[in-house]
C-alpha cells in the first residue's frame, strides 16, 4: 500500500514540476511578471541614460521590490546631479479596484517611492506627489499584463 | 366697533350674493351626473432646483404654522359638508367638476395643503383619504364589533370539510385566489401582514358584499401599507369574480371569510 | 366593569360566529407586473401654444412618460393604448369601468390639462377598475416648461398610491460624463433627470472631475476635482455654478458624501500615503478628524440618523467594511467573507448597506445588513462599483466598465440600475459613457 502511494507521489511530483516548467518557459517567451509585479522594460521611460521613470507592485501592496529599490537609486544618484529639478511622483493603480480606494492606493504607492528617495537624501521638498488611481492607465488593454503594468508609480519632471 | 360690523355684513351679503348668483347656474349643468371627485392641487416652483433650500424651509414653517390655524378654522363647516355633501361650482367653467369638502381625517393629509398657491386655496378642496372614508362610513358599526377581536388571527380550527368545503374545493377556491391577487411591495418583513375579508356570496360565487375586518386599522399612522395590502386583496377577489364554489350546500358557505398573509411569501 | 363584560360578551359572541363561517387562507399571489392603462391626457383646445412645446400633443406625451416610468420598476404592466376604446375626456370623466376591464386593466389613469395665461394645469385622477372607484385625483398648476416633472410628479403619486412606497421619478441623478481613448479620459459632470431626459453638462471636461455627490437638498453637489493638478474635493452650486475648494488641505481629498443634514462634507485625506476620514462643517470651515489608522480608511457614507459612519478599510490587510459611531469610536468590521469589499453606503431606509465586492475576479454590488448580516449579491460581472440608492431605498444605480480589447478599444462605461430584490436590472441610456452616478433625493417633497 504504502509503495503505491510513494509512487503515487512520485509521479505527481514529476507532472507538478514538467507543469511548473512550462509555466516557466512561458514567461521567459513573452510575459515579464515576477509573482504579479511587472518586471519587463515596455511601457517604462527614462528621466536619462539609463534611469528608469517607473516603478512596479503587486496588487493592492504599496511595497518596493528589490527592482523598485534598485531603480530608485538611480533616480536619486540622477537627482543628486541635478539639484535644480523638481518631480512629481505620480501614483497609479489598475482597474480592478474600487475607484475611491485606488486614488488612496496611488497616493500611497506614490509616497513609498517619495520616501525612498528621501532617505538615499533627495529632499522632501523636490518632490511632490499625486494620485491618479486607475484614471490614466499606461497599458489600456483588460489583461493581468496590463494591470501589472498600470500599478505603477512614475517620476515625472516638472522643470 | 360698528366699523367691522358693517365690514362684516357686507362681506357676508357678498357671499350670499354669490352663492345665489351661482348656484341656478350649476342646477342648469348637463343632465348627467358625475362622479364626486376631489382634487388636490399642488403648486410646483418655477425654479426646479431647490425644493428645500434652508431659506424655503424657514417660509414653509411659517407658512405651516399658519395653514394649520386657517385650516382649524376653517374646519366646522367642512364637517358640516360630510355629512350632506354640499355640492358647490367650480371657480372655472369646467362645469363637469363638483367638489366636495370633507373634514381631514388623518392629520398628515393637512400637509399638502400648505404646497396650495393662495390663488387657489380657497377653490380647491382636498381629500386624498376618500376610500378610507368611505369604508370607514360604512363600516362603523361593525368597527366597533371587530375591534376587540383584532387578537383573533387565524383560529386554529379551520371549518374546512367537516362544516363546508371538501378539501379539493378549498384548494381550487385558493389557487384561483393565488391567481388573482398582486401582492404589493413595500411591506415591510417583520409586520403583521394579515387581511381578513368577509364575503358574501351569491349561488354563482359573484359576491354580494366584501368587508375587511380589521379596517379601521388602514387609518392608523404607521400603518399605510395595511390600507395598500387590504386594497389589494379586495382587488383579489374581485378580479376573481365568480369565486369557484362547490355547486352544493350554499348555506354553509354564502358567508367566507379569507385571510390574506403573504408573510410566507415573502420571507420564502 | 359593565364594559368589560360587553367585551368578553362580544368576543364570545363573535367567536362562535367565527366557528360557523368557513375560512380559507390566502398565503400566496403572484409579483407580475400589475396591469394598468394610462390613458392619454385629454389637452383642452382652448389651450395656449406656448414656444417650444406642442400643447397639442402634451397630453400624449405625459402619458408616455408615465408609462415609461412604470415599466421601468418592473411592477407595472402598462398596456397597449390600441386597445382603449374611451376618449380621453370621456375617460376623464366618468370611465367605463366594464370596457378598461376588458382589456385586463387593474388601474386606469386619466387626466386632462390646459394652458392659460401662461400657466400649465394638470388634472389627474387614478381608479381601481375592479372596485370601479377612484382612489386618488390630484391636479397641479406650474409654468409650462415643469411639463416633464409634472409627468414625473403624477408617476410618484400612483407608485405610491398602488405599492404603500414613495416613488423615486421626480428625481435626478448627476454622474461623470466619458469620453475618448482610454489612457486619456475625457470626464465632466453631468446631471439628467432620472429617466435620461434633460442631461446638462456642468464642466467643460478640462480638467478630470470624479464622484459627484448631491446634497439631501439637491442643490449641491460635492465631487473630487483635478483643478491645476491638484486633487481636491469641491463643492458646486448647481443653481449658480459657483464652486469653491472644500477646507484646505495640504493634500489630496477625496471620496466625499454630505452628511444627512447636508451641514457636513465627509471625505478622506491623504497625508504621506496614509488616507483618514474627516468631516468639515460648511459652514464654520471646522475641520474634524474621524479615523485614525495607518491604514486606507476611505469611501465613507453616513447613517441617515447621522449617528453612524459606515466605510472601507484595509487596516485587516484587505479592503473590508467598518462602521462606526459618527464621532469615530466604536469602530467594528461588519465583512468577514471571502473577497474585497468597498463603497458601502448607508439605505435612505437605514436598515441596509450596499456595497461592491470583488471575489475571485469578479464584481459584485450587493446589499446587507447594517451588523453585515444577510449578505445578498444582486449582480455578477466583469466590473462594476459604486452603488447609490433611490431615495425609496428600493432601487440601487451603479456604474459598470466592460473589458478592453488589447489596446483599449472596446472600453464603455455605462449606468445600470437593479432593484434590491435582484430583479430588474436595466440599463440606463445616457448621451456618452457614464460612471460614478449619484441619485438625487425627491425634487418635490
Amino acid at each position: 500500500m504504502k509503495f503505491i502511494k510513494e509512487i503515487k507521489n512520485t509521479i505527481l511530483i514529476i507532472f507538478v514540476t514538467l507543469a511548473l516548467s512550462a509555466c516557466s518557459t512561458g514567461k521567459k517567451s513573452g510575459v515579464a511578471i515576477d509573482g504579479d509585479v511587472y518586471t519587463g522594460k515596455d511601457t517604462v521611460e527614462y528621466l536619462a541614460k539609463g534611469v528608469p521613470d517607473r516603478i512596479f507592485f503587486a496588487t493592492n501592496k504599496s511595497g518596493l521590490t528589490t527592482a523598485a529599490r534598485a531603480t530608485l537609486r538611480k533616480q536619486s544618484t540622477y537627482l543628486r546631479k541635478n539639484k535644480d529639478l523638481n518631480v512629481t511622483i505620480e501614483g497609479h493603480a489598475d482597474e480592478r479596484g474600487t475607484r475611491e480606494y485606488n486614488l488612496a492606493l496611488g497616493e500611497r504607492r506614490a509616497n513609498a517611492a517619495k520616501d525612498y528617495l528621501m532617505t538615499y537624501g533627495i529632499s522632501g521638498k523636490r518632490i511632490s506627489v499625486i494620485s491618479y488611481g486607475k484614471e490614466r492607465p499606461a497599458n489600456t488593454a483588460s489583461t493581468p499584463l496590463a494591470w501589472s503594468q498600470n500599478r505603477r508609480s512614475v517620476t515625472v519632471k516638472v522643470n | 366697533m360698528t366699523k367691522s360690523l358693517i365690514y362684516s355684513v357686507s362681506f357676508h351679503l357678498v357671499i350670499i350674493l354669490l352663492t345665489v348668483l351661482t348656484l341656478p347656474f350649476m342646477i342648469r349643468q348637463p343632465i348627467e351626473l358625475p362622479p364626486i371627485v376631489s382634487v388636490e392641487l399642488i403648486q410646483i416652483s418655477d425654479t426646479t432646483n431647490i425644493p428645500y433650500a434652508p431659506k424655503a424651509r424657514k417660509v414653509i414653517e411659517k407658512v405651516k404654522k399658519e395653514e394649520k390655524r386657517v385650516v382649524s378654522e376653517q374646519a366646522p363647516p367642512a364637517a358640516k359638508a360630510k355629512e350632506k355633501p354640499d355640492r358647490i361650482p367650480m371657480p372655472e367653467d369646467n362645469k363637469e367638476e363638483k367638489k366636495i369638502v370633507k373634514k381631514k381625517q388623518n392629520p398628515e393629509e393637512i400637509k399638502p395643503e400648505i404646497r396650495q398657491s393662495s390663488e387657489f386655496e380657497k377653490k380647491e378642496i382636498i381629500d386624498t383619504n376618500q376610500i378610507a372614508a368611505l369604508i370607514d362610513k360604512a363600516k362603523e358599526e361593525a368597527a366597533l364589533v371587530e375591534k376587540n377581536s383584532n387578537k383573533i388571527t387565524q383560529s386554529n380550527q379551520k371549518n374546512s370539510f367537516a362544516t363546508g368545503l371538501t378539501l379539493t374545493q378549498e384548494d381550487a377556491l385558493r389557487a384561483q385566489i393565488f391567481g388573482c391577487w398582486s401582492v404589493p411591495l413595500g411591506l415591510p418583513y417583520d409586520g403583521d401582514l394579515l387581511v381578513r375579508i368577509k364575503l358574501q356570496l351569491k349561488q354563482d360565487g359573484t359576491i354580494t358584499k366584501s368587508e375587511i375586518l380589521d379596517h379601521e386599522r388602514m387609518n392608523r399612522p404607521g400603518q399605510k401599507f395595511y390600507k395598500i395590502l387590504a386594497e389589494s386583496a379586495l382587488r383579489a377577489v374581485r378580479l376573481c369574480q365568480p369565486l369557484k364554489v362547490p355547486p352544493t350546500g350554499y348555506e354553509k358557505w354564502k358567508e367566507l371569510q379569507l385571510n390574506f398573509d403573504p408573510t410566507e411569501m415573502l420571507k420564502g | 366593569m359593565y364594559k368589560k363584560f360587553l367585551f368578553t360578551f362580544i368576543i364570545l359572541f363573535h367567536s362562535s360566529l367565527a366557528n360557523a363561517l368557513i375560512e380559507v387562507d390566502i398565503t400566496r399571489g403572484n409579483l407580475d407586473p400589475l396591469p394598468i392603462a394610462v390613458s392619454p391626457l385629454y389637452v383642452d383646445p382652448k389651450s395656449e401654444n406656448i414656444k417650444d412645446i406642442k400643447t397639442k400633443s402634451l397630453g400624449e406625451e405625459v402619458s408616455k412618460i408615465i408609462e415609461k416610468n412604470f415599466k421601468s420598476t418592473g411592477l407595472f404592466n402598462p398596456l397597449n393604448k390600441d386597445a382603449f376604446v374611451q376618449k380621453p375626456d370621456i375617460a376623464h370623466l366618468k370611465p367605463r369601468f366594464e370596457d378598461w376591464r376588458l382589456i385586463k386593466a387593474q388601474a386606469l389613469v386619466t387626466g386632462k390639462l390646459n394652458v392659460k395665461d401662461g400657466k400649465l394645469k394638470v388634472e389627474f385622477r387614478l381608479w381601481d377598475l375592479t372596485a370601479s372607484k377612484e382612489m386618488i385625483a390630484l391636479a397641479f398648476t406650474t409654468t409650462p416648461g415643469n411639463w416633464r416633472r409634472v409627468a414625473h410628479i403624477i408617476s410618484d403619486k400612483i407608485y405610491e398610491r398602488l405599492t404603500g412606497e414613495e416613488g423615486y421619478f421626480d428625481t435626478r441623478i448627476i454622474y461623470v460624463a466619458e469620453s475618448g481613448p482610454k489612457n486619456r479620459r475625457v470626464k465632466k459632470l453631468a446631471i439628467m433627470d432620472q429617466d435620461g431626459a434633460n442631461t446638462k453638462y456642468l464642466t467643460l471636461g478640462n480638467e478630470l472631475v470624479l464622484t459627484p455627490r448631491f446634497n439631501p437638498a439637491n442643490q449641491m453637489v460635492t465631487y473630487l476635482s483635478y483643478f491645476r493638478n491638484l486633487p481636491r474635493v469641491y463643492l458646486l452650486d448647481i443653481e449658480t455654478g459657483q464652486q469653491e475648494v472644500v477646507g484646505n488641505f495640504p493634500g489630496m481629498t477625496f471620496a466625499p458624501r454630505f452628511s444627512p443634514d447636508g451641514k457636513k462634507i465627509i471625505m478622506s485625506f491623504a497625508k504621506d500615503g496614509n488616507s483618514d476620514i474627516y468631516t468639515m462643517d460648511i459652514e464654520t470651515r471646522v475641520v474634524e478628524k474621524i479615523t485614525e489608522h495607518s491604514s486606507i480608511d476611505t469611501s465613507p457614507s453616513f447613517s441617515p440618523d447621522g449617528k453612524y459612519i459606515c466605510f472601507n478599510s484595509d487596516r485587516s490587510g484587505l479592503q473590508q467594511i467598518y462602521v462606526m459611531k459618527s464621532d469615530g469610536s466604536d469602530v467594528k468590521r461588519i465583512t468577514f467573507g471571502s473577497g474585497l469589499y468597498g463603497t458601502p453606503v448607508w439605505s435612505p431606509r437605514g436598515d441596509l448597506i450596499a456595497f461592491t465586492k470583488v471575489r475571485k475576479g469578479k464584481f459584485y454590488i450587493g446589499v446587507m445588513r447594517t451588523d453585515g448580516s444577510g449578505e445578498r449579491l444582486l449582480t455578477e460581472n466583469f466590473y462594476q462599483e459604486a452603488p447609490s440608492w433611490s431615495p425609496n431605498g428600493r432601487v440601487l444605480i451603479f456604474y459598470r466598465e466592460t473589458k478592453s480589447g488589447p489596446s483599449g478599444e472596446g472600453f464603455s462605461a455605462k449606468l445600470w440600475s437593479i432593484d434590491i430584490t435582484g430583479y430588474n436590472e436595466r440599463k440606463i441610456d445616457t448621451e456618452t459613457d457614464a460612471s460614478d452616478p449619484s441619485w438625487s433625493s425627491l425634487l418635490s417633497k
